[in-house]
C-alpha cells in the first residue's frame, strides 16, 4: 500500500503545483468586476463596515439615517480590514464605508507628509483616486499604544519615547494587520527606536485585553474610543513625534453616492452630531452591554432627532 | 502577482515568526496534542477492547466528535483559559482522542480469538494476554488510529493562529487581513504538504508494523478518517 | 461567583433579538454542507463504478482519492479561487471544496460497496439474462448501497463541522457566531454556534438513516462498517 500511496501522492502534488502555476497570474483578491455602477439617484446604497465594533456602529448610523431620508440603503457589516474593504468599494460590492482620515491617507499614499488634521484633510481628495469623501467629523478614533497602570509606574513609561527602555524584553500585541503598518512595529523602530522582542497578533480585542491584564503582553495597541482603556485604567502613551496621524471619522464613497444629495445630506447630519465621547459610549453599548450595532444606532439617531 | 511570490522570498522563511518558526510551532502543537491524546486514549481503548464493555460509548463519542466544530471549541476554551500553549493543546487533544480510542478498542477487540483462547489455555493472566497477544495484534490498527488523529490535528492546528498561537494558520489569517493572496496560498500549500508528508510517514510505519503482526479476524469497528 | 455565572450563562434576550440572523446562518450552513454531498452522491456512483471496473488499477486510484481527502479543508478553501477564478469571499469556494472531499470519500465507499457484492449473486443475475447495465442498476448497485450510505453519513456530518472553519478567511456561516463571541468575550453566540452545528449534524445523520431505512429495506438489520 505504501509505495503505491507514495506514487499517488507525488503525482497529485505535481499535478497540484502544475495547475496552480497555470492559474498563477490570477489574483482572487484582485479587483475583478470593474462593472460600471448604477448612477440613478434611487440606486441602492450599501454601507460596508470594517471588522470592528465602531465601524459597524458607524455603518449602521449612516445606513439608517439615509433610510430615514428615503434612500434605499442597507448595511453590510464585518467585511474585513482596510485592504479588503477598499477593494470591495472599488469593485462595487459596497458603496460607502466609514473611514478615518489619517490611516486612509497613508493607505493610498505611504509617503504622505501631512501631520495635522487640516493637512490630512487637504491631502486626501487627491490621494483616493476616483472615490469621494463626505464631511469629516470632529469625532476621532486614533490608534493608541497603552500599558497597564502598574507597568507604567514600575518602568516609568508614559510616552512612546520611553518604550525603548523596555522593548527588548517586552511583547507588543495588536491586530494582525498592525505588523506592517507605518505606525506599527516599523514606525516604533524607526521613529522611537523601540524594537520589541515579539509582536503578537490578535484577532479578538477581548483576548488582547485579557492577555494585557495577565501580563502575557506588556504593550498593546488599541483605539482611543475603546471603552476597555478607561474600564481597565490603562495608560495611553503620548506620541510626541506625531507618528500616529489624526483620525477623524470620514465617509468614503463611490462617486454615484456622492452625487446623491439625499444620501450625502443624511450622512453629513450624522457626521455633524458625532463626538469622540459619544462614539466611545456607542462602542461600550456594543462591547460591554452586548447590544447590537443596529439597535444602538437606532437609539442614538432617535435621541438626535435624525430618524 | 504570482501565487508563489510569498514562498519564494527567503526572508519570509527565516525572519522571526517567519515560515520556519510557524512550521515548528505547527509541528509542536501536533506532536504534543497527539501524544496527550494517545496517553489517554490507548489505555482506555485497551480496557474497552479487552473487556468488551463500553464499545457503544466509543462509537457514540467518535460520531459526536466528528460533528464538533473545532474552531468553536477553541474560541470557548481560549476565552475561559486565556491564550497560550495549553488551551490549544487541550482542544486539539480532544479532537484526537476519538480516532485513537476507536482504533485501539477495535484492534484489541478484534485480536484473533484463537490466539487469545490459546493464550488463556496456556494459563496467561488477563494482563499477560493484553501485553503479549492482544496488544501486538492490535498495533497496526492503533497506528492507523494515530495516523487519522495526526492528520486531523495537523489540519485543525491552523486554528491556533486565531488564538494568537502561531502555526501555519498565521499565514492564512494575516494574508487575508492584508489582502496578500500569495501569503494565504503559501499557508494552504504548506499545511497540505505537511499533512501529505505525515500521512506517508505514518502510513509507512503502519505498513512495517502490519508486516510484523497480521490480525486475521475482521474488525468490528472500522475507524474512519476524520479531518478538519 | 454570581458575576461569573451571570457572564457565562446564556443571554436569552440577545438570542431572541438575533433569532432571525441565527436562523439565516443555520440555513446557509445547512445548504453549504448538504448540497456538496448531493452533488458528490450523483458524481461518485458512476465514478466509483469506473474505478471499480479498472480492476487492479483501482487501488492506486483510490490512493489518490485518499491523498485528496487528507488535504486540510482550510487549505482547500483558500486554494479554490486559484482554480475556479472565484473571489476569495465567495461561498462557492467552500461548497466546491466540500464537494471535492465528499467525492474523494464516497468513491471509496462505492468501490467498497461494489466489492462487497458476492460473486455468486452477480453470476446468478447474469445467468437469468441480466445484461451489464441492467445488472449494475438492479443488482450490484442496490446491494452496494448500504456501504455507500455509511459513507454518506460520514461526509455529511464532517462537512457540517467543517463549514465553520471558513470564518478564518471571512466566511463560515454558523462559524461567524464564534467570531462574534470571541471579539466581545461573549459566550452566548459561541454556545449557540456549537449547539446548532452539532444539532444540524445529528438531524442530517438521522434523515439519512431514515432515507436508508425507507429506500433500502433489504439492508435493515445488516451491520455495516
Amino acid at each position: 500500500m505504501t509505495p503505491r500511496r507514495l506514487i499517488a501522492s507525488a503525482a497529485l502534488a505535481v499535478a497540484t503545483l502544475a495547475l496552480a502555476a497555470c492559474g498563477a497570474s490570477s489574483d482572487p483578491l484582485a479587483d475583478q468586476s470593474a462593472a460600471p455602477s448604477a448612477s440613478a439617484g434611487g440606486a441602492p446604497v450599501i454601507v460596508g463596515s470594517a471588522n470592528f465594533t465602531e465601524s459597524q456602529v458607524l455603518a449602521e448610523l449612516y445606513a439608517q439615517a439615509m433610510k430615514a431620508k428615503g434612500v434605499d440603503a442597507s448595511a453590510k457589516l464585518n467585511i474585513g480590514s482596510r485592504e479588503v474593504y477598499i477593494k470591495a468599494l472599488q469593485d462595487n460590492s459596497i458603496s460607502v464605508i466609514p473611514e478615518y482620515t489619517g490611516n486612509l491617507l497613508l493607505y493610498f499614499d505611504k509617503n504622505a507628509s501631512a501631520t495635522t488634521a487640516a493637512e490630512v484633510e487637504q491631502a486626501l481628495p487627491a490621494a483616493i483616486g476616483n472615490l469621494k469623501l463626505g464631511k469629516a467629523s470632529k469625532a476621532a478614533d486614533q490608534d493608541v499604544y497603552v500599558v497597564t497602570k502598574q507597568y507604567s509606574e514600575q518602568n516609568g513609561i508614559t510616552s512612546l519615547e520611553d518604550l525603548k527602555k523596555v522593548s527588548a524584553n517586552a511583547i507588543l500585541g495588536g491586530p494582525s494587520e498592525l505588523k506592517d503598518r507605518a505606525y506599527g512595529p516599523p514606525g516604533l523602530k524607526s521613529i522611537y527606536g523601540a524594537t520589541f522582542k515579539q509582536f503578537k497578533p490578535y484577532d479578538s480585542p477581548a483576548v488582547k485585553v485579557k492577555d494585557l491584564n495577565d501580563n502575557k503582553i506588556q504593550v498593546a495597541e488599541f483605539f482611543t474610543t475603546e471603552s476597555a482603556i478607561v474600564d481597565n485604567g490603562y495608560v495611553q502613551l503620548a506620541d510626541p513625534q506625531s507618528m500616529i496621524l489624526p483620525q477623524n471619522v470620514i465617509p468614503l464613497m463611490r462617486p454615484d453616492v456622492a452625487g446623491n444629495t439625499a444620501a450625502t445630506g443624511a450622512i453629513d447630519s450624522v457626521q455633524a452630531a458625532l463626538t469622540t465621547e459619544e462614539l466611545t459610549a456607542l462602542n461600550k453599548k456594543v462591547d460591554v452591554d452586548r447590544q447590537d450595532p443596529d439597535q444602538v444606532a437606532t437609539e442614538w439617531l432617535t435621541s438626535k432627532g435624525l430618524v | 502577482m504570482n501565487l508563489f511570490d510569498f514562498l519564494l522570498v527567503p526572508s519570509n522563511w527565516t525572519e522571526s515568526d517567519g515560515i520556519l518558526d510557524l512550521l515548528v510551532q505547527h509541528l509542536f502543537y501536533t506532536a504534543l496534542s497527539v501524544l496527550l491524546a494517545a496517553v489517554i486514549a490507548i489505555p482506555l481503548g485497551i480496557l474497552i477492547g479487552h473487556t468488551g464493555r463500553g464499545s457503544f460509548l466509543v462509537i457514540g463519542t467518535s460520531n459526536a466528535a466528528r460533528a464538533i466544530p473545532s474552531l468553536g471549541l477553541l474560541v470557548l476554551v481560549v476565552l475561559l483559559l486565556g491564550t497560550g500553549v495549553f488551551p490549544i493543546i487541550l482542544v486539539l487533544a480532544v479532537l484526537a482522542i476519538p480516532p485513537i480510542l476507536t482504533a485501539t478498542a477495535a484492534g484489541v477487540q478484534g485480536a484473533d480469538p484463537e490466539a487469545v483462547h490459546a493464550a488463556r489455555a496456556l494459563g496467561m493472566t488477563g494482563g499477560q494476554i493484553v501485553r503479549q497477544v492482544e496488544w501486538p495484534l492490535a498495533l497496526p490498527l492503533v497506528i492507523s488510529g494515530l495516523r487519522s488523529a495526526t492528520l486531523q490535528v495537523v489540519a485543525t492546528a491552523t486554528v491556533a493562529a486565531f488564538a494568537a498561537g502561531g502555526g501555519l494558520g498565521r499565514l492564512l489569517i494575516s494574508g487575508q487581513r492584508t489582502n496578500n493572496y500569495s501569503e494565504m496560498f503559501a499557508g494552504a500549500v504548506l499545511v497540505a504538504l505537511l499533512a501529505i508528508v505525515l500521512d506517508i510517514v505514518l502510513g509507512g510505519i503502519g505498513w512495517l508494523a502490519g508486516r510484523r503482526a497480521r490480525p486475521k479476524s475482521k474488525m468490528t469497528i472500522e475507524p474512519v478518517p476524520v479531518h478538519t | 461567583m454570581i458575576e461569573w455565572f451571570k457572564s457565562h450563562s446564556l443571554d436569552w434576550e440577545w438570542l431572541s433579538r438575533n433569532a432571525g440572523m441565527i436562523g439565516g446562518l443555520t440555513l446557509e450552513h445547512a445548504i453549504l454542507s448538504v448540497v456538496p454531498v448531493l452533488v458528490a452522491f450523483v458524481v461518485s456512483i458512476p465514478l466509483g463504478y469506473l474505478v471499480f471496473r479498472t480492476g487492479r488499477a483501482a487501488n492506486s486510484l483510490l490512493a489518490v482519492f485518499g491523498v485528496i481527502y487528507s488535504i486540510p479543508s482550510l487549505a482547500l478553501f483558500v486554494v479554490m479561487p486559484a482554480f475556479l477564478g472565484t473571489k476569495i469571499l465567495s461561498p462557492i469556494n467552500i461548497a466546491v471544496a466540500l464537494a471535492v472531499y465528499s467525492i474523494a470519500l464516497l468513491v471509496r465507499s462505492v468501490v467498497d460497496g461494489l466489492r462487497s457484492v458476492p460473486a455468486d449473486v452477480k453470476q446468478s443475475a447474469s445467468a437469468v439474462g441480466y445484461g451489464g447495465f441492467r445488472r449494475f442498476m438492479t443488482v450490484e448497485l442496490p446491494l452496494a448501497m448500504p456501504v455507500v450510505f455509511a459513507g454518506l453519513r460520514v461526509v455529511t456530518v464532517s462537512n457540517i463541522a467543517l463549514v465553520s472553519v471558513g470564518v478564518l478567511i471571512g466566511l463560515g456561516s454558523l462559524g461567524q457566531l464564534f467570531d462574534t463571541g470571541f471579539n466581545r468575550n461573549f459566550f452566548t453566540p459561541i454556545i449557540v454556534g456549537l449547539v446548532l452545528t452539532v444539532l444540524l449534524a445529528l438531524i442530517a445523520d438521522a434523515i439519512i438513516l431514515l432515507i436508508q431505512r425507507g429506500a433500502l429495506p433489504w439492508a435493515r438489520g445488516r451491520r455495516v462498517a
